[in-house]
């Protein structure tokens, strides 16, 4: 049956997004003869506001729903229900945006770009989420995202993904994120929101490209939990740092817990931690040295990182349209390309100077140097510090979900004996009332 | 009692065990059924849906040799409706089998996870290992897998690194990508250099030389294919075109040693190319010059077929403006604005509305703007002239001399001032723009009006004689007419009246220029007449090539470039 399921959803995941491609294909206009001209093109009017309130309040209702349900009632079934109407709503309804994950990027800008007024619905769908978190844990992630949705959906037969390719895997994420922030800021590009994987499926229309990546990681799912989420994410990795604070959060057992070893495969996203157990005296020593090297690999690796950065300033600009533009009019002016492209006839269709041109770029240039450099630097502060948390010993006693790591799925409430007795008792003081 | 509940229970799951694999089998087989009509759609889009078009395109081409063709009009039409339709048709159906195939998919999808659900059996624990041991060595593995992502990343650094970056450093002080106006006038830019009056703002012209001598001869090189344009300078390259029958070519030239730089080809457009063009021998298959905007260079062939270049001999585009309809053979040159390519493209009797002037973006040759006009077929070449201040491109076909604003083809003036086969190209001296109707008049018009300026802007009509094809030349002062066949008459630019008339009694084509204070005179044999500039005519020198001329000379900076029937000479003073 699982097989049979992995199939048909494997020539789903591949022809939907190929036969909605097509949508894309657009004919050329006629040769009228006849003196008609062609309406102007006009732009659609801007979003009513009022259907940004009711994002907004919808999106608040679904966080505190979905907060009631993981922690208090702890019910999977209830959670799946959520986690479907939220793919209905802010999927397929609404279309994949607004989003809380590319509302970074609104949130950048607006820092970064005086002239940058944050639209009220990108605001309230960057902090909520945020805010839950810090109270509830990834109560967002596990019922409301619709990109974790979806891929909650697909999941059929869930494999382990080991450890160590986890942790090396969550460095696309950081990456992702500092690109994404440095693109935001100096005013390149959404890139969160153009490499969307699965936008192209709730609008059943999309780019080609992005629509086959979409595809790939529905594919992925089927075997690999939330793909996406774990090692993509930009959002989450900010809401993993928020969960590692939060109040409450998701908890295995709902009082305390037995050591049954039960729920050890229960996650399939790898979040449950088993106890740890103490290390080998000479264990200790040799990590004591290894944490001393890493704590060193610090500050180098931050410096090389930001060096690395800033030299990657020209291509990592590349990214900016007025760049690109001045590129390509530069190179076509050398006679370096053939013919001309739509972004260089635009340009010479203003009549400004190519110097003025120029003269922008290069400011945009340096500036992606400083940007450059800061998001080198961070990565390689992910790096050093990913090593350092690495070198170091944590004790745990009970099996827990991960702080940072769970998803809030509520699967693994289930395999608890302890979480079975809690609702045979609740069924019988229900009978008892 | 518990018993029987147990079994119940187990009875119920398999019910509804039995059911979901219904239901996901049913799901399934509906999405493979629309699968299959999907990929039958996307089989027809890509395979029929060309085809057609094709034909479509093949239609379209045998209605431009047969334009009178209603029926093959009317077919196009249809198969035209037919082919739009077809492509709505699928598409739709796509959308609709997409939402099938998506709604089949879920149901399939989630009665497969409730089927799983019913069989899923408890997950009992595996043994218990080393916790420290496993622990230990995960954390190892955690830390190589992050230094080896650390190294992805540095390699993916290092691949963007490699693309590098486009250098402005050097450019951006380099200006717009086109020369301006006072380049252009220290260059020969275009059919009689700047303006298209055949003057030279240099004066240090040869007087002396021979081409049977080799005096005065700084080189001569073979020019590979015919053709009757002149050539067009631009530093240190000097450009021309040919072409026969066969082939249409650019020549780049160093204007150094004559050497032959590179060669560009021009294609032909099918429609010309199957048309077997017959065309007047004066005219040829290479009648147009070319022109240059200073970082690019343009040739148009009597094809219609027309192409940019840039100095190092890349063609950046090529495009057909259609086979023109001209008695004689297309023949007028091009000029430029900015980085336009001006173009005035006159055909068939003027009722028909064939005729255009195009404005052609230099870098692409996209049309920037076009401008329709009810002239005929004319073989004058437009000019650029500066009026007050502002630009505006001149053309001349029977029976108006047009004014346009180059910026975007608006029309700004026209005068009735011409008629019959028209062939020497309007100039603009002494404040005004002269056009000339062949053998019957000269017209002064000044170009400062608005609209039909004929009985407002005529400052005076000379109407005793003008040339046939040879245009004016002008210092200001005088204006002389060169009839081909020898016949030279000098006129007051003020006011028209004839100062004096020479009669050379030699064959000319190519148009008089002014160096200084001279006026040079390249008869059809190769002999140049140089005579003072001034109201009585006094020849200082004549100078033999010893080969038949027809194209208008280039004066740029000492040199003269004169093209013969089969060599191009460059004259100056011996290195």
């Amino acid at each position: 049956m699982t097989r049979l399921a992995c199939l048909t959803t494997l020539a789903m995941v591949l022809l939907v997004p190929s036969l909605e491609a097509m949508g894309e294909l657009r004919f050329p206009p006629p040769d009228f003869e006849s003196g008609y001209e062609f309406p102007e093109t006009t732009v659609p009017p801007p979003q009513d506001s009022v259907q940004e309130y009711v994002d907004a309040a919808v999106f608040l209702g679904a966080l505190l729903l979905a907060s009631h349900l993981i922690l208090r009632k702890r019910s999977r079934r209830a959670i799946f229900g959520l986690v479907v109407l939220s793919l209905l709503y802010f999927g397929f309804w609404r279309k994949g945006c607004i989003c809380a994950i590319g509302a970074i990027q609104n949130v950048t800008l607006t820092v970064f770009d005086s002239d940058y007024a944050i639209p009220i619905a990108a605001a309230i769908f960057f902090i909520l989420p945020l805010v839950f978190t810090l109270f509830f844990g990834r109560t967002f992630c596990g019922a409301v995202c619709p990109l974790g949705a979806i891929q909650d959906i697909v999941l059929v037969r869930p494999v382990k993904v080991p450890r160590w390719l986890e942790s090396a895997l969550r460095l696309i994420a950081y990456t992702y994120l500092g690109a994404a922030v440095l693109f935001a800021a100096t005013g390149s590009a959404f890139v969160i929101c153009r490499y969307d994987p699965f936008i192209g499926f709730f609008r059943l229309s999309g780019n080609w490209n992005i629509l086959v990546f979409g595809a790939s990681l529905l594919l992925i799912g089927l075997f690999v939990g939330r793909p996406y989420c774990r090692f993509i994410c930009p959002y989450g990795v900010i809401l993993r740092q928020c969960s590692r604070l939060s109040k409450w959060r998701v908890t295995i057992t709902p009082n305390e817990c037995i050591q049954c070893r039960l729920c050890e495969d229960a996650c399939p996203f790898g979040a449950i931690r088993e106890p740890t157990a103490d290390w080998p005296a000479d264990e200790y020593r040799i990590a004591k040295k290894r944490l001393a090297l890493a704590l060193v690999l610090l500050p180098i690796l931050v410096a090389a990182g930001g060096w690395a950065g800033q030299a990657l300033r020209g291509p990592l600009a590349r990214v900016h349209r007025t760049v690109r533009t001045a590129e390509r009019v530069r190179l076509e002016e050398m006679g370096e390309v053939e013919g001309t492209n739509d972004f260089s006839d635009a340009f010479r269709a203003t009549g400004r100077a190519a110097s003025e041109l120029y003269g922008e770029a290069l400011v945009i240039r340096r500036r992606f140097a400083i940007g450059g450099a800061l998001l080198g630097a961070f990565v390689g502060f992910v790096v050093a510090g990913k090593l350092i948390t690495l070198c170091v010993r944590r004790g745990r006693n009970d099996y827990e979900a991960d702080r940072a790591s769970c998803l809030a799925c509520g699967r693994c409430y289930a395999y608890c004996p302890k979480e079975h007795e809690r609702l045979k008792q609740r069924t019988e003081a229900g009978r008892t009332r | 009692m518990t018993q029987a509940r147990e079994q119940l229970r187990v009875r119920d799951a398999g019910v509804a065990y039995r059911a979901a694999r219904t239901t996901a089998i049913v799901g399934a087989v509906f999405s493979g059924v629309f699968v299959v009509l999907l990929i039958a759609n996307l089989i027809g889009s890509a395979i029929i849906g060309p085809a057609r078009e094709l034909t479509l395109d093949a239609m379209k081409l045998q209605v431009q040799k047969d334009p009178g063709n209603e029926a093959l009009l009317a077919e196009i039409r249809q198969l035209d409706l037919r082919i739009r339709r077809n492509r709505l048709w699928r598409w739709e159906f796509g959308r609709k089998a997409s939402y099938m195939l998506l709604a089949s998919a879920v149901v399939m999808l989630v009665s497969a996870k409730l089927a799983s659900l019913f069989v899923k059996g408890p997950s009992w624990p595996q043994p218990a290992s080393d916790v420290s041991e496993t622990q230990i060595k995960e954390a190892r593995h955690a830390r190589w897998a992050v230094v080896g992502g650390l190294a992805v990343l540095a390699a993916c650094a290092g691949l963007l690194w490699t693309r590098g970056s486009v250098d402005f450093g050097q450019v951006r002080d380099q200006g717009p990508p086109y020369a301006s106006m006072q380049e252009k006038r220290e260059q020969w830019h275009r059919f009689r250099g700047p303006g298209g009056a055949g003057v030279s703002v240099y004066t240090n012209m040869p007087t002396r030389w021979g081409g049977k001598t080799g005096e005065g001869i700084v080189w001569k090189t073979a020019i590979p294919l015919p053709g009757r344009n002149s050539p067009v300078v631009w530093n240190d390259r000097v450009f021309l075109s040919g072409a026969d029958p066969n082939e249409q070519r650019v020549y780049c030239f160093d204007a150094g040693d004559g050497k032959l730089l590179w060669r560009g080809e021009v294609p032909t457009a099918p429609v010309a190319a199957e048309a077997e063009l017959d065309l007047m021998e004066d005219t040829g298959y290479a009648a147009c010059t070319m022109a240059t905007d200073g970082r690019r260079v343009y040739a148009i062939f009597p094809t219609g077929d027309v192409a940019g270049f840039d100095f190092k001999g890349r063609r950046l585009w090529y495009k057909s403006l259609g086979l023109p309809d001209n008695v004689y053979g297309y023949a007028a040159s091009l000029d430029t604005y900015k980085d336009r390519v001006l173009i005035q493209y006159d055909q068939g009797d003027g009722s028909e509305g064939k005729s255009r002037v195009y404005a052609l973006d230099g870098l692409s040759g996209r049309v920037v703007w076009e401008t329709k006009r009810q002239l005929p077929n004319a073989w004058t070449s437009p000019v650029v002239v500066e009026v007050e201040g502002q630009y505006q491109f001149v053309t001349l076909a029977d029976p108006y001399a047009v004014a346009y604003d180059p910026e975007d083809g608006s029309e700004i003036w026209r005068a009735e001032c011409a008629g019959g086969d028209v062939a020497p190209s309007p100039i603009c001296a002494g404040g005004f723009v002269f056009a000339i109707e062949p053998y019957a008049q000269l017209v002064a018009i000044k170009p400062t009006g608005q609209g039909d300026v004929t009985e407002t802007h005529i400052a005076w009509r000379m109407e005793e004689g003008a040339p046939d094809i040879c245009s004016p030349v002008s210092d200001g002062t005088y204006i002389y007419l060169m009839e081909s066949e020898g016949y030279l008459m000098c006129c007051n630019v003020a006011d028209g009246k004839m100062v004096y008339e020479h009669d050379l009694r030699e064959s000319f084509r190519a148009s008089p220029s002014i160096v200084g204070d001279k006026l040079y005179l390249l008869e059809m044999n190769g002999t140049m007449h140089i005579a003072e500039v001034g109201p009585e005519y006094n020849e200082i020198a004549q100078c033999e090539l010893g080969e038949e001329c027809y194209a208008s000379p280039a004066f740029v900076n000492g040199r003269i470039y004169i093209r013969g029937a089969e060599h191009l000479y460059c004259i100056g003073q011996n290195p």
